[in-house]
């Protein structure tokens, strides 16, 4: 890592970045393009305004396209799901690739790529095992809320609807961490290939970062938390400035200002992660 | 340890920065309210207002609360004049209560015992009736003769026919005195109790309302129903323990407390109903708005639910006032019920209303509290001082109310009156005709409330397309001229019991008979509308080509290019489907940037729209301001010879793919 310059610390998380970008964008289109085709398939956005008649004031014609489009919408709902996870998959690819990048700066995007497709196995297992986790800390978080509803069946109305949501909110917060250990564990992995390529697996990786999260949990809440944070930021301050700002017309000055808002939203969020995956890595080292 | 606070600083930054955020987004509608609040002042005088109702049915009423039990002893004494033109040798008894006595009642029977909520009954609730006599007459039990069950319904008790000992001769009135037991059954839709939480309505034995021909609009109580009464005087004492908070039609005119228990004298003139309710836990807020005494009562907790609904009323009130003529009761009501007796939300009395939603309603940028309260509202006029016949014709009340409903809310909030955060908005109106679109041809809106094949169907069109019907209208006729028809309509029927006839002469005098056949078609024969183009086409028109023999001799023109023509000839057809009529305006929209206007009053069912200039046509936008709301299918009302490749839609669904990857992705 470029531990002692922080100009190419910066671009080199600047090209990590990037290249993250670059994926999502395109898997981004192509996880929306069977939305699109369904959208234009229902005839709405075909009259001489396209479709800005879908954004007007009061909704009349978008609850139309989804009276109208709803069996397409949801078709086609379906298969961008079955995209959305196979492009999550994909993208661990690309995530391998920018851990490489982080920790080893100046090598070629072919040696890069074929160290990923290397890791992509690993990496998969990996994040199966975070999944069935995170669905176990979650079904936990549910099941005392399931159980905690009649103890305060006579609580306040408030209590009784806001306990669930909390026990809910504290098992994402445990996802999140348990998602924290997960990239420090994916990072050994990155920098395991770097010494001895292939002898530990993804089981001994996630051990070694569990053991790292019992040593230094706020260092990993902590860290991911900014990650978080500044994702949920970047998000509200593009929709913030768009309906203050930009208004919901047809124009291509419109087009092109809520297309930069929202690219720099997501690159922003890019950069967070980043930014964090930098730290993982430095935990992972120092574990090691 | 210093990256961990750093870390944690950033991200405490970062987190107060988005709740920020995230309020301003959800306080940012995005969308402006109307600039008119209030209408303006009307073209022609409005109808006098009347003062109070021709009272034929009155009420005094002696109620002792058993809150334990749940059960109610009364004593009432019925004023009832005989106001119609015939000789009457009968009384009809609505005994409401009797619908949760069993589950073969009609109400609570299958297929219609889901009704309105879905609940059925958990304790059962009835009326007894205990003596039935005239004041001033033999002492004769007049209830021993009573029919024992509804007619043509052995299992139905809520609809008893009394025949009276000598005849009462038109004018004539007579004092009539019961005594009553009511059990009151846990909460079934409006009625009921549950824990301490009691809401008691149509709770006392009840005269059917006499027509003006002498008969009476009796009915069983059906699940998809509501009521008819006639209007008279209440005067209402309740005997409640005193730990109980009370809310009642009318005024309260006096209150007594001894040995634990509170005697509550109320008095409400001039209406058609009395109910109240009683619970140890509510807490109150009263305020003066508009002349009239508004007072919440609300669960613990629940402050900013009542302060929205105190702002609903401080906006409708007076807006329903300009529009329908001023609230005549010097006070007004609202009950909002916990959320475990939710099915006691969204219902109308006299000068009593009933809201609903949980604690956090009024958080996020959905106006549920608004809907809701306003509806009611609303209903102080349709159905309050507009007293149709509910079971009847429901859509007088419920849908017309729907329609003043969106009026009001889209008066407030602009196109956001349901729902504005982030930038979206979705108004009543929209909502109205996404729930309604396409049924038109279901069943007709004019039937009673028992014929609809489900509450969904009554639902879909007694309250949606009859506000969108009265929506389309609006907006063919003019906003401000519809409004001022229904203002007219509102005033001149004041304080009486109007029936669709009577709305359909007042839009003859203030719209037009165009307006009225569509009204009918569209409520009573299902009729329907649908505005739709299929191909645009365009024809250069070049000069005369071939051989041409003149007098000077033979002569051969060449064709010329197509680009080269200096004019086209274009068409385009539209169709129109269904048997309603409305005026329409069609767009045309020409290669070189220009657009014309178009005005097809809707008759025959295809309109040629011809065209011939220096321009192709391009595109076409039948009914570009939406204004027929009814039309069955707007994605086949345009057309464009351009390139449909949605770029919002594109640059949105990218977007949101990529939150999403981020969300489930590594």
């Amino acid at each position: 890592m470029n531990d002692g310059n922080p100009v190419a610390r910066l671009s080199t998380s600047a090209a990590a970045g990037m290249l993250l970008w670059i994926c999502r964008t395109l898997l981004g289109a192509l996880v929306s393009y069977p939305i699109l085709l369904a959208i234009r398939a229902s005839s709405m956005t075909s009259g001489p305004d396209g479709d800005s008649v879908l954004f007007q004031p009061g909704s009349l014609l978008l609850l139309e396209l989804l009276r109208i489009g709803g069996p397409w919408l949801g078709s086609a709902a379906q298969v961008a799901l079955l995209l959305l996870g196979l492009s999550a998959i994909f993208e661990l690819v690309p995530l391998a690739m920018a851990l490489d990048l982080l920790w080893l700066p100046g090598r070629s995007l072919i040696e890069r790529l074929r160290r990923a497709l290397r890791l992509f196995p690993k990496f998969i297992a990996l994040g199966v095992i975070a999944l069935l986790a995170q669905a176990a800390l979650l079904l936990v978080a549910s099941l005392l809320g399931a159980a905690l509803k009649p103890a305060l069946s006579s609580a306040d109305e408030r209590l009784r609807s806001i306990a669930p949501i909390a026990l809910f909110g504290l098992g994402l917060v445990a996802c999140a961490w348990f998602g924290g250990a997960l990239d420090i564990a994916r990072a050994m992995l990155v920098q395991r290939a770097e010494h001895e390529p292939s002898e530990r697996g993804a089981r001994a990786a996630l051990a070694d970062a569990l053991i790292c999260l019992r040593r230094r949990p706020l260092s990993v809440l902590f860290g991911l938390y900014p990650s978080v944070a500044g994702s949920a930021f970047a998000y509200l301050t593009a929709a913030w400035l768009l309906t203050r700002f930009v208004p919901t017309t047809s124009s291509s000055v419109a087009l092109a200002l809520g297309f930069g808002a929202h690219q720099l939203a997501v690159l922003f969020a890019i950069a967070c992660r980043v930014r964090w995956l930098g730290a993982a890595l430095e935990l992972s080292a120092e574990s090691d | 340890m210093r990256r961990v606070t750093q870390d944690l600083l950033i991200g405490v930054v970062f987190s107060a920065l988005s709740a920020l955020l995230l309020n301003a987004l959800f306080a940012h509608t995005g969308a402006t309210p109307a600039a008119e609040t209030a209408p303006r002042k009307p073209a022609t005088a409005w109808p006098a207002l009347a003062e109070s109702a021709p009272k034929v049915a009155s009420y005094v009423i002696e109620a002792k609360f058993d809150s334990e039990r749940h059960r109610i002893a009364g004593s009432e004494t019925i004023h009832f004049v005989n106001r119609s033109s015939a000789t009457l040798n009968e009384l009809w008894f609505h005994l409401y209560l009797n619908a949760f006595k069993n589950d073969k009642t009609l109400f609570l029977r299958s297929p219609f015992g889901a009704g309105r909520s879905g609940d059925k009954a958990k304790e059962y609730g009835y009326v007894d009736v205990k003596k039935l006599t005239i004041v001033g007459g033999d002492g004769q039990d007049l209830w021993a003769n009573r029919d024992r069950h509804s007619p043509d319904d052995p299992d139905d008790e809520t609809d008893l026919r009394v025949p009276l000992p000598t005849p009462l001769e038109p004018g004539q009135t007579l004092e009539l005195s019961l005594e009553f037991e009511d059990q009151l059954p846990e909460l079934v839709e409006r009625t009921g109790f549950v824990g301490s939480f009691h809401f008691v309505g149509q709770w006392f034995p009840k005269l059917a309302r006499l027509e003006p021909s002498g008969t009476f609009a009796h009915f069983s109580f059906h699940a998809q129903s509501e009521f008819y009464a006639d209007f008279g005087d209440y005067d209402v004492t309740l005997d409640v323990p005193s730990a109980f908070q009370v809310g009642a039609t009318g005024s309260r005119l006096s209150e007594t407390t001894a040995k634990g228990r509170s005697r509550l004298v109320y008095h409400a003139a001039n209406v058609h109903d009395f109910a109240w309710t009683a619970w140890d836990r509510f807490e109150a807020r009263s305020e003066r708005i508009a002349g009239t005494q508004v007072r919440v009562l609300y669960p613990p907790h629940q402050e900013q639910n009542a302060e929205a609904e105190l702002a609903s009323v401080r906006f409708a009130l007076p807006h329903f006032n300009a529009r329908y003529g001023a609230y005549p009761y010097p006070t007004l009501t609202l009950v909002h019920p916990p959320d475990v007796a939710a099915n006691a939300g969204g219902m109308e009395y006299p000068t009593l209303i009933t809201t609903g939603g949980p604690w956090y309603s009024t958080f996020g940028g959905g106006h549920f509290i608004d809907v809701v309260t306003t509806h009611e509202l609303g209903h102080q006029w349709f159905y309050g001082l507009l007293a149709s016949n509910e079971h009847a014709e429901p859509f007088l009340d419920e849908g017309f109310n729907s329609y003043a409903e969106a009026d009001a809310l889209e008066a407030r909030y602009g196109s956001g009156s349901v729902f504005g955060a982030f930038g979206l908005s979705v108004s009543s109106t929209a909502l109205n005709r996404l729930f309604s679109a396409a049924r038109g041809e279901d069943e007709k809106i004019t039937q009673g409330a028992a014929d609809f094949a489900t509450f969904r169907s009554l639902g879909a069109l007694v309250y949606s397309r009859t506000a969108t019907v009265l929506s389309t209208l609006a907006r063919v006729y003019g906003t401000e001229r519809f409004n001022h028809a229904l203002g007219v309509y509102t005033r001149k029927f004041r304080f009486q019991h109007p029936t669709s006839s009577d709305f359909m002469g007042v839009m003859q005098s203030e719209l037009d008979s165009r307006a009225v056949t569509a009204l009918t078609m569209a409520l009573s024969e299902r009729a329907t509308i649908d505005y739709l183009v299929r191909e645009i086409s365009n024809a250069p028109i070049s000069a005369a080509a071939g051989v041409f023999d003149g007098p000077s001799g033979r002569e051969q023109k060449k064709s010329e290019a197509p680009h080269q023509a200096a004019q086209y000839s274009s068409r385009v057809v539209v169709y129109r489907h269904g048997t309603l009529q409305l005026p329409v305006e069609i767009e045309l929209g020409f290669e070189d940037g220009t657009k014309q206007r178009r005005h097809w009053d809707g008759s025959g069912f295809t309109f040629n729209v011809d065209n011939v200039g220096p321009s192709e046509l391009v595109s076409v936008n039948v009914d570009p301001e939406q204004r027929i709301l009814l039309d069955d299918d707007r994605s086949n009302n345009w057309l464009s010879t351009q390139s449909n490749d949605a770029p919002q839609c594109r640059e949105r669904a990218l977007y949101a793919a990529q939150l999403l990857l981020g969300a489930s992705g590594p």
